[in-house]
């Protein structure tokens, strides 16, 4: 079947700047539609589906606030489990919660979980990813069980990652939420407080979506497995591109690791060269796919040692 | 083992010669040749297509030789190194005690232009070094322009008469000293540009050139024009000084870029058209991805700073 469920139609760029991950035309029916999940950078943190994977920045906490309302609101009415979690006991997040939104009747059907940081993350200490990962997916199959559609997930984690010591391991714990909502119906709001500076990108580009401007580039799983790479890399980004790297680890049970590069607008020799290092390093074969003309072109002139191409017609 | 007068030298042995007429020409070229062949040695050969038919027919024996016919494989100066590079490789791999090359340089006299190539003729005496390489480059002096010819004999430290004296060239000039030719400017550079952006990013000069330049040449050529103005842009903000002035002019059928910084621009003569060997990951590299590119680069330098010029689609020679 030609090209099959990984295809990333740039049709799709809606008006807000949306790119959305489309099932193929000519498909069969009966072949289950990939996941609609949004990709790309966005104008508004709305309409947002059971797999989306977003990352917002706020000044104030209150800016924080509609944003939740309407990202708990919408994932109601989608028949989601949703739970907020922060830092504190059980208690007091619910008290915190009813004051700070009001998703009005949709509560009365305990649809609404508090989780305490405790539960979840070890305070003070870097994230062990895997770990907490398992679970966000204990959690994602007990609303499944309890009869959601999944779960919707929302917090502000600026606490977890102020130590610089914290931050390498969140943002591998970021690629793999996002690498586990590509597959799974676990959605995530994910807030940053702007007084982390430039510290916000190491993480924003390891989410789908992304409020436009934050990041020049993003990182994004794929259903079939492959990283996707979105947006500009040139000079300007290349430290941050290169942190990036390190947070990006094959599956387990992966014997190979294919960046997807069909929605890369523009990609120096820096950043190619950095992917062919990272090539090096890595433990199993890396390969690019669907790389846009321009990129095919610096890559040629360059010679990539490590590197492998996809050739077109799948995998 | 080396024949000829190169006998005895090591590196690239990088020899001048004029011609008025096809006679002296042949005086020039065929004992060149048929010296190599006898030797064993390879002997590549590229004029345009009625010098090269005029040698065919004076040689005994043509199909000793390689007759280089295709012009894109040394389309700019730094494309020549390269392709030149891989063909010297190939020959010393397979054994060749010397490889003997001789061609013309792209000029106004012939029909092309010589911006860039003094760069190359200075830069070939250092970077083929590493082979056995007898280079002999021939120059019409009926044909090509007085500046051209100086250069010529300032960038060769050998030099050989019609009559066949080889000797060493006294007006020759080491590549550290040597300072190129100045660029003609382009006639749109005399006019307004259509974009002008101060100290701004890499992708917003590459926005602005896709918003200008989309429809106005073949893509291909406006990705390599895309690249061209990341790696100059970003060149001049990490290792010029400000202001960074980026300018974009457009006709129907070509695209002209400069980017001008005040700084002194890379102190290496040869910038850009080597990739430099130490690392993959230095300066030296983008500037020289650029030269590989299709389209017309150059390096000015001035006293109020570098500027790299860009030009893809038609170009003016």
């Amino acid at each position: 079947m030609p090209g099959v469920s990984n295809t990333l139609d740039l049709a799709g760029f809606q008006a807000v700047g949306m790119l959305r991950q489309i099932c193929p035309r000519g498909l069969e029916s009966s072949v289950r539609l990939a996941a609609m999940r949004v990709i790309g950078p966005v104008e508004s943190p709305r309409g947002f589906g059971l797999q989306d994977h977003l990352c917002w920045v706020h000044g104030d906490l209150w800016d924080y606030r509609p944003r939740l309302t309407e990202f708990f609101s919408e994932g109601l009415e989608r028949g989601l489990q949703v739970a907020y979690l922060g830092a504190g006991n059980v208690e007091e997040l619910r008290e915190h919660l009813d004051r700070f939104i009001d998703v009005g009747p949709l509560l009365t059907r305990e649809a609404l979980r508090v989780i305490s940081f405790d539960e979840i993350y070890r305070a003070g200490e870097p994230v062990v990813p895997a770990e907490v990962i398992k679970k966000y997916a204990a959690a994602t199959q007990e609303a499944l069980t309890d009869g959601y559609r999944g779960l919707r997930i929302s917090a502000d984690v600026t606490d977890l990652v102020r130590a610089p010591e914290q931050q390498d391991a969140f943002a591998r714990f970021e690629f793999l939420l996002e690498r586990y909502s590509s597959r799974h119906p676990l959605s995530a709001l994910c807030e940053y407080r702007l007084e982390l500076g430039d510290a916000v990108t190491q993480f924003a580009c390891m989410h789908a979506a992304v409020p436009a401007g934050l990041t020049p580039f993003q990182v994004f799983a794929c259903d079939d497995g492959a990283v996707g790479l979105l947006g500009e890399f040139d000079a300007a980004c290349q430290a941050a591109f290169k942190r990036a790297l390190q947070s990006i680890q094959p599956a387990p049970d992966d014997s190979k690791l294919i960046f997807d590069m069909s929605a890369v607008r523009f990609m120096d020799h820096r950043a190619l060269l950095a992917l062919d290092s990272y090539a090096q390093r890595c433990q199993v074969p890396v390969l690019l796919r669907s790389m846009p003309p321009i990129v095919r072109r610096v890559a040629r002139v360059l010679g990539l040692e490590h590197l492998g191409i996809v050739r077109t017609g799948g995998l | 083992m080396r024949t000829g007068a190169a006998r005895g030298q090591a590196g690239h042995f990088h020899e001048v010669g004029f011609y008025g007429s096809d006679i002296e020409f042949r005086a020039l070229i065929v004992p060149f040749a048929e010296e190599g062949i006898a030797a064993g040695e390879p002997v590549i050969i590229g004029y345009d297509n009625r010098k090269n038919a005029l040698v065919r027919s004076w040689l005994t024996d043509p199909s000793a030789v390689t007759f280089l016919a295709d012009k894109s494989l040394y389309a700019t100066p730094s494309r020549a190194i390269a392709t030149y590079r891989r063909l010297f490789e190939f020959h010393a791999a397979m054994g060749a005690g010397q490889i003997r090359i001789t061609g013309e340089l792209s000029h106004p006299g012939n029909g092309g232009s010589f911006e860039g190539w003094d760069r190359y003729e200075a830069a070939v005496n250092t970077v083929w070094d590493d082979f056995p390489v007898w280079g002999l480059c021939l120059y019409d002096t009926a044909s090509a322009p007085a500046g051209v010819l100086d250069f010529a004999e300032r960038t060769h430290p050998r030099i050989v008469s019609p009559s066949g004296a080889h000797r060493a060239n006294d007006r020759f000039q080491e590549a550290a000293v040597f300072e190129g030719l100045t660029f003609a400017s382009d006639p749109l550079e005399q006019t307004t540009p259509m974009i002008e952006l101060v100290d701004r990013s890499a992708a917003e000069a590459r926005q602005a050139l896709a918003q200008i330049g989309r429809g106005q040449v073949a893509d291909t050529i406006l990705e390599d024009l895309l690249i061209g103005v990341t790696e100059a842009v970003t060149n001049a903000l990490l290792h010029g000084r400000a202001p960074v002035t980026v300018r974009f002019w457009t006709t129907p059928d070509r695209i002209v870029i400069t980017v001008h910084d005040h700084g002194r621009g890379p102190a290496d003569p040869l910038a850009g058209l080597v990739p430099t060997p130490s690392s993959r990951a230095n300066p030296g590299l983008g500037l020289w991805l650029i030269h590989q590119l299709d389209m017309d680069v150059a390096l000015k330098h001035a006293d109020d700073g570098f500027t790299v010029r860009l030009r893809g689609g038609t170009t003016i020679g």
